[in-house]
């Protein structure tokens, strides 16, 4: 045990300890972030030096743009519908590749790491790898088979073009939730299942009384991370649709960068990022209150 | 222990923005390589450099994509026929806006880039150029977009021109015998080319590229470079546009230009997924004769003469009616397409110096002016340059130039968004989206959206 005396010993114990997360925390991701809020408040564009201070204060005047912009709210929209389908599709596999996995199926060791390969590629590499599969692939099989379906590059039509976004995305994201849920279906004491089973308790029974609710915390992890993940989803977006055509897939992070980088209109891009953050954050305490609720149920 | 924590985040905060302003305040000349190198560093670089090794010069991209292999070995020459510097491309992957703008935020400019209609709102951190040799023999006018109270802040690279380029092994087939580009004079004409193109065996009209760079910049140039044979007029356009005082749908060079366009997309070998096709199926579709045009500009050269290094390739303006007189049916589009600048608030004045003496090099050394003209096949705007182009489509476009028949670049005075939301317009025309007053409809509301 550390028994402190003064301050000064407690200030040395505790910066012995905390002071490089702590600095990292604070350089990286704390005045970052103020400054970037700072600047929302400004008609900086992107390049001067920010401590020359050579940019006017314009109030919310940004904000006002942002609200205002058509665009990113039909951006906003698309996240929402992608992150829905996202969020429900990649847990649903995940789980379901988790539970065959840890069921008595030869080789299951070999699929846990095959599953889980798509998730330590990068996702710009992803999306290239899948822009070939997309164009050149899906039209070779159209050539073969004469489906209307696969005719033409999927990467072209509106539609088709976010159906391949969210196959890619959710792809690349179960491996990761299997294994949390992986963890979760291991940690149900053995003794709870052998009960069930001797009571009489069929496979769909056990799954749904006895092994979902015990997992509550697998699924607040896993739907808390695929959550922010696909709010957040910013490289396969960029890589495999670049936002096309014509900007029908484009996520809100692709627009907030389109804005500030491309179309140079920094503190529009900035308070519209300002404006997802508020939006994510709400969510994602939302839901991390709701199931913490039902895991205490 | 909980207040602790608190003050001890506020002291390393407060310190933090001290050592930051403290940085940035004297970051003139910061150094452009090094990742988070402190005024320190800059010290110790500059006295390497005077201890005799070579000072880094950076450069961003490689001046341009598609000919990337021949200016690095350009750049390779360079440095090993002097000891004083060592120009070093860095690659760039993605928008060269974006990328200066980040590279900028981040206190690494490179030292030299290329600009275009970016140029205004870098100005006042690029280097005056009027006292390099380059800027002397640059030839009249080429100057003027880049000239800002009397001084010069960028170098021309070269001339540049779109339209439709052409195979000529193609054509000849097609009207059976030489081809005669000066045939070429209205839409019909070019209707009819067309036609007895697609009557070949195994031959198809025309390639039309859907990026949103050659949509959204090149082509919707034809829409406002024709509006008038006077500049001032031109530009009277576009403040009109701006203004919300012109009805597209109304205007005689809007039809004309939007009906070619209809017969393009008709006579497009993609035209059943008009956006599947890229670049570089371009260049091998016209490079090996696949199909007699391709709506490009002569950047695309190098690459067509490496797909038929025996075939001759040309270019042919894009008629936006039917009487040869219309201004802008017998011309192409010809403006220099980017800038040369060089960074004077994040370089060294050894890095600019360097700079300054690699573009020299390029355009006044005669090993230089050996890979201007004969590897990256560009077209001089310098008086110092002795031997003229040899292939015929950088011969044609000078005469184009010298007759007087260029249109002018009217998209190097869009805004940074303007080409991107027109691209993304007529990527929705091209695909039958939107139809032409969907489109007129986009274009009048971006331009009045416009921040006059």
């Amino acid at each position: 045990m550390y028994t402190e005396k003064g301050l000064l010993d407690k200030l040395k114990s505790f910066a012995t300890f905390s002071f490089i997360p702590l600095f990292a925390f604070v350089t990286v991701l704390l005045i970052p972030f103020l400054v970037g809020f700072l600047l929302t408040f400004t008609d900086w564009n992107g390049i001067a030096a920010i401590s020359s201070l050579d940019y006017n204060w314009v109030g919310l005047k940004n904000y006002s743009v942002a609200f205002a912009d058509k665009d990113f709210w039909t951006a906003l929209l698309l996240t929402f519908k992608y992150v829905i389908l996202v969020v429900v599709f990649t847990n649903i596999i995940a789980f379901a590749i988790a539970l065959l996995v840890t069921s008595k199926l030869s080789g299951r060791n070999f699929f846990r790491s095959i599953f889980f390969v798509p998730n330590l590629i990068g996702g710009v590499v992803l999306g290239f790898i899948w822009v070939f599969i997309f164009s050149r692939f899906v039209e070779y099989i159209g050539d073969i088979t004469n489906l209307a379906a696969f005719q033409h590059s999927w990467l072209v039509d509106p539609d088709k073009a976010f159906i391949a976004l969210v196959i890619v995305s959710v792809w690349q994201l179960s491996g990761y939730m299997m294994l949390i849920y992986i963890a979760g279906l291991v940690g149900i004491p053995n003794d709870i299942i052998e009960a069930s089973s001797i009571d009489g308790a069929s496979p769909w029974q056990r799954l749904r009384h006895i092994v979902m609710p015990l997992m509550i915390p697998a699924f607040t992890i896993s739907l808390f991370l695929t959550l922010r993940n696909s709010f957040m989803a910013f490289d396969v977006n960029l890589a495999l649709t670049g936002g096309g055509p014509f900007r029908s897939t484009e996520l809100v992070t692709l627009h907030i960068y389109n804005e500030a980088f491309r179309f140079q209109n920094y503190g529009d891009g900035q308070a519209k990022a300002v404006i997802l953050f508020v939006i994510v954050a709400t969510i994602a305490i939302i839901q991390v209150l709701a199931t913490n609720r039902l895991e205490r149920t | 222990m909980k207040k602790l924590v608190v003050g001890f985040l506020f002291l390393l905060l407060a310190l933090t923005v001290i050592g930051c302003s403290g940085g940035t305040a004297d970051t003139t000349p910061a150094p452009a390589v090094s990742d988070t190198a402190s005024p320190a560093a800059t010290t110790q670089e500059t006295t390497a450099a005077q201890s005799g090794e070579k000072v880094q010069v950076t450069i961003l991209g490689t001046l341009k994509p598609e000919i990337a292999a021949q200016v690095e070995a350009a750049i390779a020459t360079y440095n090993a026929a002097q000891d004083k510097y060592e120009v070093v491309s860095i690659p760039l992957d993605t928008n060269p806006v974006e990328k200066m703008t980040t590279l900028y935020a981040s206190g690494n400019a490179p030292t030299i880039m290329g600009m275009g209609q970016e140029f205004a709102q870098f100005q006042q951190n690029l280097l005056d150029l009027t006292d390099a040799e380059f800027s002397k023999h640059a030839l009249p006018g080429t100057q003027d977009p880049v000239t800002v109270n009397g001084r010069v802040y960028g170098m021309p690279l070269t001339v540049e021109a779109f339209g439709l380029l052409y195979n000529k092994s193609v054509l000849d087939a097609a009207v059976g015998g030489g081809f005669d580009p000066n045939s070429m004079q209205t839409r019909s004409d070019l209707q009819a080319l067309m036609d007895q193109i697609n009557a070949l065996d195994g031959k198809t009209a025309l390639h039309l590229s859907p990026m949103d760079w050659s949509l959204g910049a090149h082509v919707t140039n034809l829409l406002f470079a024709p509006q008038s044979a006077e500049r001032d007029e031109r530009l009277q356009f576009m403040e009109d546009l701006k203004a919300g005082n012109v009805a597209l749908m109304d205007n005689e060079v809007f039809t004309g230009w939007a009906d070619t366009f209809d017969l393009l997309k008709e006579y497009n070998v993609n035209a059943a997924s008009p956006l599947s096709a890229d670049y570089d199926q371009g260049a091998l579709a016209l490079g090996s004769g696949e199909v007699g045009l391709w709506f490009m500009g002569n950047w695309a050269f190098p690459q067509l003469s490496e797909i038929g290094p025996d075939t001759e390739f040309g270019i042919l303006p894009y008629p936006i009616g039917d009487d040869p007189t219309t201004y802008g049916n017998t011309q192409i589009s010809i403006g220099v397409p980017f800038y040369m600048v060089i960074d004077a608030s994040q370089s060294t004045p050894e890095e600019q110096q360097g700079a300054i003496d690699f573009l020299n090099w390029l355009v006044t050394d005669a090993t230089g002016q050996d890979y201007y003209i004969n590897q990256f096949k560009f077209i001089p705007v310098f008086d110092t340059f002795t031997t003229r182009p040899t292939d015929s489509m950088s011969q044609q476009i000078l005469n184009y130039l010298e007759n007087g028949r260029s249109l002018e670049w009217m998209n190097s005075l869009y805004p940074p968004d303007g080409w991107p939301t027109m691209g993304v317009s007529m990527q929705k025309y091209l695909t039958n989206t939107i139809d032409r007053a969907g489109l007129a409809e986009e274009f009048t509301d971006y331009w009045q959206g416009v921040d006059k």
